[in-house]
């Protein structure tokens, strides 16, 4: 029983889990608009697009949320102007635009090895994390949650039913490009926690698993955000038995959460549709 | 010219160099084929899903003893039909169960990687080892590579039909299931020829930038399929000498010099480019023109 309790004598391992906790929050409380506007490939070119700036960041000795965000930034501007410039469809921009930017992210690292571990990057390493980094990653993540808790009516209408908002006199546009910005930062703190390529679990997962389950945009949200952070911290905890690859655990556990709904949630299960036909068939008969 | 001549020949005069350029060139060419039926059927990024899904399968295939390749290969078509099964099974989007069952095996593959004692490194597996490539992973990356193309030659009509009207293929009496699966296979193949050069990380650029430069440069699909063609592997030799040069990774130089050619025609292409849209009446920008 008691080595149950050994990873809350470690300094590191407590704050990797409220660490993990708090972003797994915020990337779900965002999943559940990403994944009602099909934008979920969104998270994952942002989360492979901020390499360049993690690395340049680190070259320069700057914060590397900076260069992250930044790095994010150009990306999705760049996304915008070949879609509007181009007759190539929204995928292809996507694709090209994020792995060009991750290329030049890794090009960047294996010039200049000694400034930053690749493996950091790709893979997170919450365990590992510097005191400076997981302030950043706090800061983001809390006021990213701030805001999403103060405007989650204003982008729910937008998101719902742009004319709608319009009339009511919401700016779509404003928030919009404010909804960006944070699934961006969140990109940015997910990062560090499960690395570059398992971000767009953090910000799709648990809002799909929440769909599954409930038809009310409050509860959804409720359900994602509880989601989200459970199984980050229960994540964070399990990999100290696992020695380490703390991202895996993290989105294996929602991926599993996922998977329970889509087999046995009451209304949108399969089992539950399933029963359905039966008696309607019964029914019918 | 003595410059030009020690760019190109100090590289080849070492073994692994013009083992990782045949290498190169042999990948440049199935992804570049293949890339121009996904940017057309808006597949793009299921290249993207399937690459990240091969690692539980390498992992897998480790553990049983089984060739890697052929773990890799079943592993991205899992991710494939467990995409199509979970969208016809609930109310999921496609692009979230996508992403849902991609990262998932993805995270899956990672804990189960730190779990084994393995001689491979995770490194090489996401981002290839394209100068430690080996005679015998030549002759299997040929084997893959070669079977891909020659599928994708054969059948290139008939894949064509279905990118471009899935609907038009079925009237005409195009088994169309057998084609969308021919295609996901194909896919799968040209991802696992391309783990040991690029990685599952880059491939995704392999798979999208050459087919996207080449439908920005013309409306034929035929020229469409040399273009990709010409890019890719002109980038592929050129990216591998540079990376050898500079001293930096290769997958990602690659990758950088299609960005490159892609923004070029991004800007200057005769008749989709930025500039001559800028150049014809308003109302008749670039994005206006009929799809090819």
């Amino acid at each position: 029983m008691s080595e149950l309790l050994v990873p809350f004598e470690y300094n590191y391992m407590i704050k990797a889990m409220w660490v993990s906790a708090l972003v797994g929050a915020t990337c779900a409380f965002l999943s559940a608009y990403l994944m009602l506007k099909g934008w979920s490939l969104m998270g994952d070119a942002l989360g492979h697009s901020i390499v360049p700036g993690v690395a340049g960041a680190y070259l320069l000795g700057l914060p590397y949320a900076l260069g992250a965000f930044f790095a994010g930034m150009m990306a999705a501007l760049g996304m915008a102007i070949v879609r509007q410039r181009s007759r190539l469809r929204e995928d292809a921009v996507i694709g090209i635009v994020f792995t060009s930017f991750f290329a030049a992210g890794l090009l960047m690292i294996s010039l200049y090895p000694t400034s930053v571990n690749v493996q950091t990057i790709v893979l997170g390493n919450i365990l590992g994390i510097a005191d400076e980094d997981a302030v950043q990653v706090v800061v983001i993540a809390a006021v990213s949650l701030a805001i999403l808790l103060l405007k989650w009516r204003d982008l729910m209408v937008v998101f719902f039913d742009e004319s709608h908002a319009r009339i009511v006199g919401l700016d779509p546009t404003a928030l919009k490009v404010l909804f960006f910005t944070l699934l961006a930062a969140c990109t940015v703190a997910a990062l560090q926690t499960v690395g570059a390529c398992l971000v767009i679990a953090m910000v799709v997962t648990p809002g799909a698993t929440a769909y599954l389950l409930t038809d009310r945009f409050g509860r959804l949200l409720a359900l994602s955000v509880a989601i989200g952070s459970v199984t980050s911290f229960a994540g964070a905890y399990l990999s100290f038995f696992l020695d380490g690859a703390t991202g895996g655990v993290i989105v294996s556990l929602q991926t599993a959460l996922f998977v329970a709904a889509f087999l046995s949630a009451p209304k949108h299960g399969m089992l539950a549709a399933r029963r359905r036909a039966t008696t309607t068939r019964e029914v019918t008969s | 010219m003595s410059v030009l001549w020690d760019f190109v020949a100090l590289p080849l005069s070492y073994g692994f160099m013009q083992r990782a350029l045949v290498v190169s060139i042999l990948v440049g060419a199935v992804c570049a084929v293949l890339s121009c039926y996904l940017v057309l059927k808006g597949w793009s990024l299921m290249g993207d899903a399937v690459s990240h899904a091969v690692l539980p399968g390498i992992v897998l295939a480790y553990i049983a003893g089984l060739p890697l390749a052929a773990g890799a290969f079943a592993g991205g078509l899992a991710c494939a039909l467990l995409t199509g099964f979970f969208k016809e099974n609930s109310r999921v989007k496609e692009d979230t169960v996508m992403g849902v069952v991609f990262s998932g095996m993805f995270g899956l593959g990672l804990v189960m990687f730190t779990k084994i004692e393995t001689d491979q490194h995770l490194l090489h597996i996401l981002f290839g080892n394209m100068l430690g490539v080996t005679a015998a992973d030549l002759v299997e990356v040929g084997i893959v590579a070669g079977g891909t193309l020659l599928v994708v030659l054969l059948k290139r009509r008939d894949l064509l039909l279905y990118c471009f009207d899935p609907q038009h293929a079925r009237a005409v009496g195009l088994p169309v299931r057998a084609i969308h699966y021919t295609l996901l296979v194909l896919l799968a193949l040209s991802i696992v020829a391309s783990l040991k050069a690029v990685g599952i990380i880059l491939v995704v650029a392999m798979l999208v930038a050459p087919g996207a430069i080449a439908y920005l440069l013309t409306d034929r699909f035929e020229r469409m399929l040399v273009i990709a063609s010409a890019v890719a592997i002109g980038s592929s030799v050129l990216g591998t000498l540079l990376s050898f040069h500079i001293d930096g990774a290769t997958g990602p130089c690659i990758v950088l010099l299609q960005a490159a050619v892609f923004l070029i025609a991004f800007l200057l292409a005769p008749r989709h480019g930025v500039l001559a849209g800028l150049r014809k009446p308003a109302g008749q920008a670039a994005g206006d023109l009929p799809r090819a």
